[in-house]
């Protein structure tokens, strides 16, 4: 069975299983979750298999409604699915959190109402993040994005009973929205200037006519995706947005969608579709910039946060900064060894992130359950009480912060490396980002460590559909940190070589013929 | 007293233009293929239908015609046909028009009705989810206003 | 010739920016919001006029587009119109109905009230 005939089940299988949610919940509140729990799941092992045949067979390419994309003419004109190794890295990523969270959500949503809403929801959300991975064609990525920020803000605001949760969303809807109408606008001029919207075809016409409307229509997309990734002037929704959902619902978003949705987009954008086209060193040094400013706000606001959520809703910000620093430099030093290490840097840390931030953010949820606040000062003294939470959450946090045991330390060092290659004032600014964080998570590390509170003598340690999650999670999390160099070398570089590849990419698409 | 009633005229009204224009709408919706229109628009006029019933009758009238649980699990319905006529033609492409290209039927000559392959089957399901999901939500936001009462 | 629908297109949206940035009534947002959407739909559909029978590549017309000669207005657009139509009503349901959650939580639809989260 190879690759191609597998690939639409990823958009098939949780778009069937979200159509027919409606339907099945009339048989009650077991075969809900269990549906839920099964089409996940199928869509875990749909993306392993697709990850496992695009790094065995290189990538691929898949026309919707057609064999081949070109039509009657000498272009192509259908809507196309392009897999790259990055695509692949991420379908995988997407699709092991998402079925994370849905497990976690069994014990966490227990005392909510609306749940087969919820579950629609979040497989819908899943749905959005997973067809811009394996998109190709840019309006196609469009209505992607928008499938996933609707879900995304439908699932902020579900718990509407709160004010909490209607602010946030509010909010989040609106910059959202603003942020996509950038982005539809400088489709729109791309198609206007061009005549096509397939991205590798795109990419040729650009190459052998950069006109100022791509540079505007460049312009347009990179301020409504960082709007989307949380960059630093624009990140005030996103520390709302994140601790106002439910936990589950926070992993998915501080995990993947600001990732999927932001970081992902403009590093397809801007190396798939603009490449060597435009000036890649100044677009690289404003990368850079924003990155630089994303980096220091997110880690220093993280220190003086008493709300644990929102605490680590703003390391999200922080841990942003890094990877789109790797970017920042990869695209500034495009071809050389430094620009290569840069971008491996942020590739492994966009996964590791996810991994660490998920079960952040988990175990956040896994406390509120337990104790009703979220307030550090509330926390006082948990490990005597959630002893494997607690283990758990010293285990993220170490991570996070970059501790050489865990899978952290590596995607940090390449960063950190591939920086003081390029300009030794950006390493020290990442260093000194790093300090923040550390000081953040000591703080909740030493509150969990402290002399217990009468409130917190009652907790227990989460029951298994809660625990199991932040257990596979805190584990995998170990084991990719046992061999930090072997995935760099085997998969990490070679993705990173996959996304500079345009040459590449282009001809995946044309190659069809 | 029947609340937010808009009286005799406009009940009348409303009674003899509800039909029109659910017909208008399923016209709209069956030649999808053939017109400027589809499943969206067709399912957005029906639903226009329904809101017209909603303002001229009340919610108390509508909360006795509107069943939650059927309208949910019609516009599920409406997804999951979709889904099977895009997936038809799976053996070649997703979204692979083999109604069209193979029959065995609505694979006439085009500009006909019967004809297009797998979009008249689309239309409908998507006329169907527009419907009941544009139904659903207006009669959920009608709902919320009396919160206080 | 001055392309008008262009000039329309943008003086929409700079109108909808202007909105969103002045207004503070949550309801004039969403409104603001829909005026945006609205004129890069305008520029999206004038787009489709502009472009066919010139060199740049359009969307294929598989019956009786070879013997057309005169100009024809390209199908693409409107389908991407369409589609985005359909997602601008979906962000419009869903904006109408977080603003009446936020006016039954805070009895308001200013949105300098929505200040609680801080921090």
């Amino acid at each position: 069975m190879n690759g191609e005939t597998i690939l639409p089940y990823l958009i098939i299988v949780p778009l069937f299983g979200a159509f027919s949610m409606p339907i099945i919940s009339l048989a009650g509140r077991k075969a809900r979750e269990a549906w839920a729990v099964i089409i996940s799941g199928i869509t875990l092992l749909v993306g392993s298999a697709v990850f496992h045949s695009v790094y065995e067979n290189g990538p691929m390419l898949y026309t919707l409604g057609a064999k081949s994309p070109f039509g009657k003419a000498n272009f192509p004109v259908r809507i196309v699915w392009e897999v790259d190794l990055l695509s692949a890295l991420m379908v995988l990523m997407v699709t092991l959190v998402a079925f994370l969270a849905v497990l976690y959500s069994l014990g966490y949503m227990k005392h909510d109402t609306g749940l087969d809403k919820y579950y629609t929801l979040i497989l819908i959300l899943e749905l959005g993040m997973l067809g811009i991975a394996i998109t190709g064609d840019l309006f196609n990525f469009y209505v992607f994005l928008e499938i996933m920020s609707i879900a995304s803000y439908a699932l902020v605001a579900f718990r509407n009973d709160t004010w909490e949760g209607i602010e946030a969303g509010i909010k989040y809807m609106f910059v959202g929205s603003i942020a996509s109408s950038l982005v539809l606008l400088g489709i729109a001029l791309l198609y206007g200037q061009y005549g096509t919207l397939t991205m590798g075809y795109l990419a040729v016409k650009i190459a052998q006519n950069p006109t100022v409307v791509a540079k505007v229509a460049l312009a347009f997309f990179i301020a409504g995706l960082l709007f989307k990734s949380g960059a630093s002037p624009v990140h005030m929704w996103l520390a709302d947005a994140h601790p106002a959902a439910p936990s589950s619902i926070s992993a998915m978003l501080s995990g993947l969608v600001i990732k999927i949705g932001g970081v992902y987009a403009l590093a397809r954008i801007l190396f798939s579709i603009y490449g060597s086209s435009v000036n890649m060193k100044t677009v690289g040094w404003v990368i850079i910039i924003f990155a630089c400013i994303t980096l220091i706000v997110g880690n220093a606001m993280a220190v003086i946060q008493t709300d644990m959520k929102r605490l680590l809703a703003y390391s999200s910000v922080g841990q942003i900064g890094y990877i789109l620093l790797g970017i920042g430099i990869g695209l500034a030093a495009y071809g050389s060894r430094t620009g290569d290490i840069a971008l491996a840097g942020a590739i492994y840390h966009t996964f590791n992130h996810a991994l660490m931030k998920a079960l952040l953010f988990l175990i956040a949820g896994a406390v509120i359950h337990e104790l009703g606040t979220r307030n550090l000062n509330e926390l006082s003294g948990l490990a005597k009480t959630m002893p494997k939470t607690t283990f758990a959450f010293l285990i993220g946090a170490a991570a996070i912060v970059g501790l050489p045991p865990l899978n952290g330390f590596a995607s940090k060092w390449l960063i950190y490396e591939s920086s003081a290659m390029f300009n030794p004032i950006l390493a020290t600014i990442a260093v000194i980002g790093t300090a923040f964080c550390t000081a953040a998570y000591v703080r909740v590390l030493y509150t969990f460590f402290g002399k217990p509170s009468e409130k917190v003598m009652n907790a227990r340690d989460p029951d298994a559909t809660m625990l199991w999650p932040m257990i596979i999670l805190a584990l995998a999390i170990i084991v990719m940190g046992l061999f930090p160099w072997q995935i760099s070398d085997k998969v990490m570089i070679p993705v990173a070589k996959a996304l500079e590849n345009q040459l590449g990419y282009i001809a995946t698409l044309m190659g069809g013929a | 007293m029947n609340d937010f009633d808009m009286g005799v005229i406009v009940r009348t009204a409303a009674r003899a233009t509800i039909p029109l224009i659910g017909i208008f709408g399923a016209y709209v919706v069956m030649h999808g293929h053939l017109t400027p229109g589809g499943g969206f628009q067709g399912g957005a006029t029906i639903a226009g239908a329904g809101i017209l019933f909603l303002i001229a009758f009340g919610l108390g009238e509508m909360k006795k015609r509107y069943n939650k649980h059927l309208y949910s699990a019609l516009e599920g319905v409406g997804g999951l046909v979709f889904l099977g006529a895009a997936m038809l033609g799976i053996g070649t492409a997703f979204f692979y028009n083999t109604l069209w290209h193979n029959g065995p039927f609505f694979n006439g000559k085009p500009g006909t009705l019967l004809s297009a392959g797998f979009l008249p089957i689309m239309n409908l399901a998507v006329g169907l989810k527009v419907f009941t999901g544009l139904v659903s939500a207006l009669t959920a936001i009608a709902l919320w206003r009396r919160w206080k009462s | 010739m001055i392309q008008f629908q262009f000039i329309v297109a943008f003086l929409m949206i700079a109108l909808g920016i202007y909105a969103f940035l002045a207004k503070r009534n949550l309801l004039k947002l969403v409104l603001a919001l829909n005026i945006i959407d609205s004129g890069i739909h305008l520029l999206l559909i004038s787009l489709g006029y502009r472009m066919e029978l010139n060199e740049v590549p359009t969307a294929p017309i598989y019956t009786g587009y070879e013997t057309l000669k005169s100009p024809m207005v390209g199908p693409l657009p409107q389908a991407l119109v369409l589609t985005s139509i359909v997602i601008g009503v979906c962000v419009l349901s869903l904006a109408v109905a977080l603003t009446i959650n936020a006016y039954r939580h805070y009895g308001t639809l200013d949105v300098r009230a929505l200040r609680r989260l801080r921090g």
